[in-house]
This record gives C-alpha cells, structure tokens and sequence, in this order.
C-alpha cells in the first residue's frame, strides 16, 4: 500500500542549439578574411556564398577543404574554484565546392556539400553537470545543388536545394545509482533529414564595389527512429523499457546575410558582410519516445531563442602574383537569453579574428591555409531547467586547408 | 637542440593557453577560524543513513562534506568515530533488494561485518547495544539518539552505545557527560544541530512511549551548550529543528491510501479508524482523517485481520472498538502539539544564536520548502519523497549521500553568509543518491 512512483524528472535528456552551433567554416579563403564572401567573388565557396554570385566566377572551381575545430571550454561551478573542462576532441567540418559552366556564360551549375552546423563536446562523467550533458556530438551536413544565371553584366541570381542529413550523439548521466556506485546513463542516438533552400543576388555597381544579398532557409530537421538507449540499474530498467526510440525535430536557422565587396588598389580586397541568424524559430524542443513509462514522459521545453546578428570584415592582399595575405575579424551575439545557456553549446557573445594565406601552386591550383581563433565570452548565470549554475568560458581554435583546381 | 627546446616551450605555452581559466578570487575565511571544526549533533551529523550507522554513511556526514571544502580556507585534518574495515557495517543498516509486482520497495537488514561487541542490560533502562571502541582523534561527535535534553546527564555515556564507543572507559562505569567530552580540547569553530530528538522520538513513536523536552528546559540547555561553545569566543553555525512532517517517515503510508487499497477489495469499508489524542494523556477512537499520519513502518498488513474484543472478532483498523495502535499514528492532535514544540524550540536556537552572532541554517523553513517545491540542483530533480525523491535514506528520517552534501552546502552558505568567508560549494552531483540493485 506504499505508493511509490519513481518520479525521474530530470531524465529528459535535451539536445539544444545555439549559435554555438552554427559553424562559419565554408571555405578557407572566406575564413583568412574573417569569414567574408557574401559580396565577393573568391571560388567556388561562392555556392554557399552567395549562390547569385556563381555565374559571375571567372573559372570554373572544384575544391575541398577542411578547418579541425577544437572546442575548448570550461565551466566553473558557481561558489567554487573548480575548473570543468571539455575533453580535447577534434571535429572536423569541412566543404566540398564544385561550380561549371560554359565560360563567360549566362549560367552555372554549382554543387556543394557542407558542415554549416555541428559539435563536439565532451565533458566527461564527473563534472557537477553531468546529468545535463556528458557529451554530444552532432552533424549537420548540407548537400546543396545549385544554378546561378547572369541576368547582365552586372546583375546574376542564383538558388540552391538544401538536403540536410543530421547526426546526432548525446549522453547524460541519470542519477538513479547502482550497487557499484555507478550512475545511470542515457544515450539518445540516430541522424534524420531536413530540407531548405538558399538565394542570392549579386550585383557589380557602377563605382566598383561588389554587393551581395542572400538568405539561406531555415532546415527542420527531423530524427524519425532515433535509439533511445537507457541505462539504469536492473531493478528499474522495466520503467527505462530497451529498445526504445525516439523522435524529435530541430529547426536549424535561416541566415539573411548582406555582404559588399571594395577594392580601393589593385592589391586590396576589402570585404564587409552582415548576417542575421533566425534563431527566433527555436521555440521549444520536444522529444517524442515511442515506449513512455510513468518515469519515461515525452519531454518539451521552452528555449526561446532570439535572432542575432554577427558583423565580419576582412582584407585580402596580393603580395605577389602567386601569394596572398588575408586577415579579418568580428564579432556575433548571442541567441540564448540568460537562464537558458547549457553544456552543449555554452553560448554567448563571441569575437573572432582569422588569418590566411593564399599561394598559387600552379595557375590553375589553389592553396589555402586559415586560421581562427574565437573567443567566446564568460558567462554567468543559472539554467532554468536544470538550475546548474555557473560560469562557461570557450576558447576556438581552428586551423584549416583546402585546395581549389579551377580553369 | 637549444632552438628545439624553445619551440617545445613556446608550444606548450601556446597549448597552456587553449585551455581558458575562469578566474576567481581565491577563497576565504573571513572573520571564523576554521583550524580545528568540530561538529556537535545527532544521527545526522554522525551520517546516519539508511536505518543504521556505518562506514560508508560517515565518510558522507554533512559534517565530513564541509570539513573538505574547509580546506580550501585553512581547515584541519576532521576525524570521524569511522568503523574500521571488516566492521564497516557497523550497526547494521537496511538495503533495498527490488520492488514487488506492486511497485513496493523491498529491504533486507544487512548483518555481516557489524561492529557490536555487545549488549548490556542497563537495570530500568533496558539493553544498550555495545559497539568497537573507537580510540583516535575526533572531531564529528554526531551521536544516533542523542537528545539536548541529555548532553549534561552523566551517566549518559552507558547508555547509548554510539556515544559509549567514543569514550575511554566501558560502560557502566562511564561519568563524562557529552557536554564536557566534546569542549574537553580546545577547537576554533563548531557546527551544533542538536534537539531533533526531543521531538523526532516522541513523534516517530506514534507520541507513545516518548516525551517532547519541556520547552523551558530545552531553552536553558541550549543556551547553556552555546555559552560553552562559544566560551574561548569560537564561532560556529547552528541548525533549526525540521518539521517532523516534513520527513517521509510520516508522508509515505497515507490515511487515504490506506483505504483506497482497503475499498479495493471490500468496498463496503468506509473508514479507517485510529486511537487518537484528545486531550492532555487521554486517547480515543475516532475516524482517520488525512491529518493522522501513519508512520512508514506502520505493517499494513495487520489491517483487517480478525482482533477478540468483547463484540466478537473484528476486523483491525476498520472499527472504533479495533483501532490502528497508537504507536503507529501520529495523529493531528500529537501533530499540532509537535508542531508547537518544534516552533518553540526554533525560536530559542535562532534567539540564542542571534545573541552570540553564529551563523544559523533554518533547516525548518528549508526543507518545509522542499516539501512543498522539491528541489533542482544541477539537473537533479529532488523532493520529499520516500525512495523516489532522492533525498532521504529507506528508514525516511535520514538522508542520502546526496541529501547531506546539499544540507552541508547550507550550512556553508550560512557560515559564508555570516562571517564574511568564501567556503567553496560542494559538488552535488558527484555525491551517490540512494543505491538500487
């Protein structure tokens, strides 16, 4: 006649996004300029660019490059002096960039594959957040076919279809102890798709700079048949029943971007972009699990993010025919309102500063190296949710290479 | 070679300077010395848990939890009364082993690896289990059963035996009383979460075959303990005394539910009745109302079981002739009388400690709080609950590991609060709830 009801309200494992997530690595050259391209004409990057701009490339490019990201955080736990750090893991977002068409032609045909959100976090199982998050990691790759056509000289317009596939690994401490001592753990696994679609016009002014508008959709991704692995010890495992599955959709951001390009020496580019990211979709995250128990709820919490903007200039000069120099910076706010900053992306505002350099191997062969370095500001405060309170700080660093073959 | 190395530093540098650092300021202590902790108290400073004291139970007293993160502000070495290895059961404690078809937990008593040495039949007192001499340094003097109301009595160490394992001689031939024994060496600061007894036993037996501590009494204790453990000027931080109700040892097995399972199978049952304080010493049947609170170890298998009384049998708890015993109900009278000791007793430990300017943790308010809110605690959701809630141990009175590295990160707060000191926070999360199979 005792009534117990193993209420385990905390076990609502939750993936959240933030603009930590968003990830400006698509093409090495753009990223030496502080990740700069919406109004420039630099290669074949220009398909996720700014696909309006394609036509107007002089070459036609194939081109692959990589940017190793290593996502350092910490966290200190409010009223101490403990330091939580991340794991030292290596992701590795990288693009793929094809554009051909007929030379100085009305039309081309662009191809791209991309990382244009993703993490890598992990933070181990002994951290004072360890039932929030222990580590995740997630892939957004875009596959993005795209037609640019010259409308006149100085006028082109292009748009791409975005097929998303997305992975996602997340795992969380459950705090329902065993005999050994040991925590519970849930794991939620599994990729999905999503769809969208991105647009841009560029535009050659009479005065000489170069101007681009785009906007990339938003992509609702949604994990169908995700596993929902939960580890707990045997006495409760009936209410955590195994194989379970789960469901959930995430809404990747729109980004409306605008971006000019100048060219004051023959030597100089200068470049300005300005991007909005419609992060004000992310209202709420839901889990659907296909096996609820009375302990096993499907989960919905509220996350509200707000749109935020990023502001990125960069420089580009000819040292010499075959080498260039690049640096650049910026600066990006944050979409996550205070009380709602978590392990998986700890956000907050970020400035960043990029170098590069660019070296012709051959006329038609391009090599670039970039280097970033982003600083994500401290932030204080408590998580509504789960009432972790403290302070997260992030250093990136994120050397990169490519190679373009263009002709 | 010389360039090697130079490279090797600046890179080490560089990989030094991936990892950020949030800064600061070192902690400290304040105005409070924190040398020499000790802590003064009951089953709970001790880190009783789980119906028993044993090893792994102390090396999670609240008391043990702050004395670490005392550390980090000049805190000494804190000696606890431990049970050695091959005795780490200690007095025994209960262990859950599964639930039933129905949900309900099942425990076992774990009895190997004990530490009694003996039982000794106290004439007019009854027995009192003898535990393994402890002989080291200590400095958490948290002691199962004691009440304030017997710090001062001297004959006090041959009755208890978890006291009696601290002190030098045997029992009976014990004559230091606890007040003396833990201000005999000189300390810099004290915890003292002593009088939950003096209500808890009373209520835990149904208000029979216990008495609350007479109000005045208490006062004048307290205040005498205080003045002794503030005599050299140390500082110190005291406790409240919680709301009996608020534990799941009178939450858990419910009036209501009770019933409801009685209705389930005769749903011509309409109450259940229990033997309920009138007034002063007089008790009367009645019908239990959700004010009774029926103790968690309440066998509820007793209900409806054939009782002689002079009407012929009948069946137990459902008629005013065959009520539920006393010893198993706190009932709303013994309640509300508790309620009002308790009150009383609060407000002599914030007065007193408020005259000598310690630090208090008000554990009534807070875990009233937990009561009615529960608890989130880095992704933690805690509550009142038996076995589900987290927080308290299976005998509903005590705490889990994880409930006593909370209650010691109160009692920081409230020395840091105090004295001007930063005691870093404990991490609650790396702290063990209870333990399923």
């Amino acid at each position: 006649m005792k009534k117990i009801l193993l209420l385990v309200l905390a076990l609502i494992p939750v993936i959240s996004f933030a603009q930590g997530f968003q990830v400006n690595l698509e093409g090495q050259k753009q990223i030496g300029m502080g990740h700069t391209g919406t109004g420039l004409l630099q290669d074949g990057a220009s398909v996720f660019f700014n696909p309006g701009a394609v036509v107007m490339l002089p070459d036609n490019y194939i081109q692959a490059g990589i940017s190793p990201l290593m996502f350092r955080s910490v966290f200190n736990p409010m009223g101490t002096n403990v330091q939580d750090h991340v794991e030292n893991k290596v992701a590795t977002p990288f693009n793929f960039y094809a554009a051909v068409g007929p030379k100085n032609g009305w039309w081309k045909l662009g191809m791209a594959v991309y990382t244009p959100f993703g993490g890598l976090t992990d933070w181990g199982d002994s951290w004072a957040g360890k039932y929030t998050l222990e580590s995740l990691d997630l892939k957004a790759i875009y596959f993005q076919p795209t037609l640019s056509i010259k409308l006149t000289d100085y006028l082109s317009i292009g748009g791409g279809f975005v097929y998303n596939r997305g992975i996602v690994d997340l795992t969380e401490a459950i705090p329902l102890t065993n005999s050994a001592g040991q925590d519970g753990q849930a794991e939620l696994k599994g990729s999905g798709k999503g769809y969208g679609w991105n647009a841009g016009i560029f535009i050659k002014t009479e005065s000489g700079i170069t101007v681009g508008i785009t906007h990339r959709s938003g992509v609702s991704t949604t994990i169908n048949n995700g596993n929902a692995i939960f580890n707990v010890p045997s006495s409760l495992q009936s209410s955590f029943p195994q194989p379970n599955s789960f469901k959930a959709t995430i809404p990747l951001p729109s980004t409306t971007s605008i971006g000019f390009g100048f060219y004051p020496t023959e030597r100089w580019t200068l470049a300005l972009d300005a991007n909005l990211v419609g992060w004000d979709v992310y209202k709420a995250l839901a889990f659907d699990y296909k096996i609820n128990t009375p302990q096993l709820q499907d989960s919905y919490s509220a996350r509200n993010y707000q749109d935020a903007i990023s502001v990125r200039a960069g420089a580009q000069y000819k040292a010499c025919n075959n080498l260039f120099i690049r640096f650049g910076g910026g600066f990006a706010g944050t979409a996550v309102q205070d009380g709602y900053v978590t392990a998986e992306a700890p956000d907050a505002p970020r400035q960043f500063v990029t170098c590069g350099l660019g070296y012709k191997l051959a006329s038609r062969l391009d090599l670039d190296v970039s280097f970033e370095y982003e600083h994500v500001d401290a932030r204080t405060q408590t998580n509504i949710q789960s009432q972790l309170a403290g302070t997260f700080e992030t250093n990136v660093y994120i050397p990169g290479l490519s190679l373009a073959y263009h002709w | 070679m010389k360039n090697f190395k130079i490279y090797l530093i600046a890179g080490l540098l560089f990989l030094a300077a991936c990892k950020p650092e949030v800064h600061n300021p070192a902690p400290t202590k304040g105005r409070a010395d924190f040398t020499r902790f000790i802590a003064v108290g009951n089953s709970l400073t001790a880190g009783y848990s789980n119906g028993g004291l044993y090893l792994a139970g102390q090396l999670n007293s609240y008391p043990s939890i702050m004395a670490k993160q005392m550390l980090a502000v000049g805190g000494g070495t804190f000696n606890q009364p431990l049970f050695a290895t091959g005795q780490e059961n200690g007095s025994g404690y209960l262990k859950l082993t599964g639930f039933d078809a129905s949900g309900n937990p099942i425990t076992a008593p774990v009895t190997t690896d004990l530490a009694i040495r003996g039982i000794l039949p106290v004439p007019g007192f009854g027995n009192v289990t003898l535990y393994t001499k402890y002989t080291g340094d200590i400095e958490n003097y948290g002691v199962p059963g004691i009440k304030l109301l017997n710090i001062t009595y001297a004959p006090y160490g041959n009755l208890n035996g978890f006291f009696e394992r601290m002190l030098p001689g045997d029992a009976p031939t014990n004559t230091t009383d606890y007040l003396d024994f833990v201000t005999a060496k000189s300390f810099t600061f004290f915890s003292d979460w002593l009088g939950n007894n003096d209500a808890l036993a009373y209520a835990t037996g149904g208000g029979v075959g216990d008495v609350l501590t007479d109000k005045n009494t208490f006062a004048e204790l307290y205040e005498l303990s205080i003045e002794k453990l503030t005599a050299s000027g140390q500082k110190g931080v005291v406790a409240t005394i919680p709301d009996v109700t608020s534990i799941p040892y009178f939450n858990t097995v419910t009036v209501g539910a009770i019933l409801a399972a009685v209705q389930a199978k005769n749903p011509a049952a309409k109450a259940l009745y229990v033997n309920a304080l009138v007034s002063g010493t007089t008790y009367a049947p009645r019908i239990a109302t959700a004010n009774d609170l029926i103790i968690l170890t309440f066998p509820t298998s007793m209900i409806g079981t054939l009782v002689t009384t002079p009407y012929g049998p009948q069946p137990y708890g459902l008629t005013p002739v065959t009520p539920i015993d006393n010893q198993y109900v706190l009932d709303a009278n013994e309640v509300a009388l508790t309620r009002d000791y308790v009150q009383s007793y609060n407000t002599t430990i914030k007065s007193i400690a408020a005259q000598k300017g310690l630090a208090v943790f008000d554990a009534y308010t807070y875990l009233n709080n937990v009561k009615a809110n529960g608890l989130v605690v880095d992704g933690i959701s805690l509550n009142s609950s038996y076995i589900s809630g987290g927080l308290f141990s299976l005998d509903g009175v005590h705490l889990t590991p994880r409930g006593y590295s909370i209650i010691a990160n109160e009692f920081i707060k409230a020395i840091n609060s105090t004295y001007g000191s930063s005691i870093p926070l404990a991490n609650v999360a790396a702290y063990p709830g209870l333990t399923f199979p």
